[in-house]
């Protein structure tokens, strides 16, 4: 017995899925406004940008690639998916690389790798409401 | 210190609990589209997520190092 196919649901007319893919990874909750859903892509945006600034604040580290630690490479990923903000954290950031001896490093980094991974949820969000898969 | 940076909690449970906050209202928003469901998925995530850690914490109270 195969389970139901769910309802399908229709594309938003005018949008375009890959634009409304780049804006959300741009900015947290653009994609959701280009389609539409104000209330949803304000309280995405919110809680977002309040994520990676409380990681900023915990002194966590904006990750990049280094040579012989393979795992950065996922962490860089998940950072990069804030888009913007990790753009302008780490031009403008007086400690990119975070502070070690801090006790709340940890948390921070934690705090700035979940803001990553949720806006990359967001664009798949974004894609799947663009093309009909979700309202 | 700035008067911003002063505001930022320190303390690991607030800390903590922040962060079940945020990432439980995150999922309780994208996966749910009724308010009534989605504060239920809110408090059973933040109860999971509190819970959980207070849980992890008590399991590790005899092995601090």
């Amino acid at each position: 017995m195969t389970a139901p196919a769910p309802a399908a649901t229709a594309a938003v007319p005018g949008r375009s899925p890959y634009l409304a893919m780049i804006l959300a990874w741009l900015i947290p909750g653009l994609g959701h406004y280009y389609l539409g859903l104000r209330r949803r892509a304000a309280a995405f945006a919110v809680i977002v940008v309040v994520t990676f600034v409380l990681g900023l604040s915990f002194q966590g580290r904006l990750y990049s690639i280094e040579q012989g630690q393979p795992l950065t490479i996922l962490a860089t990923f998940a950072v990069c998916g804030t888009g913007l903000l990790n753009i302008a954290a780490r031009l403008f950031s007086e400690n990119p690389g975070g502070t070690i001896l801090s006790a709340t490093y940890e948390y921070g980094c934690a705090y700035l790798l979940t803001a990553g991974l949720m806006n990359l949820l967001l664009v798949l969000d974004a894609w799947d409401i663009a093309t009909g898969r979700k309202r | 210190m700035t008067p911003i940076l002063s505001l930022v909690p320190t303390d690991h449970f607030l800390i903590m609990a922040l962060y079940a906050l945020l990432v439980s209202s995150f999922f309780a928003i994208l996966w749910r589209d009724d308010r009534r469901e989605r504060w239920k998925l809110f408090a059973i995530l933040v109860a999971a997520l509190v819970g959980g850690g207070l849980a992890v914490a008590w399991l590790m109270y005899p092995f601090p190092k």
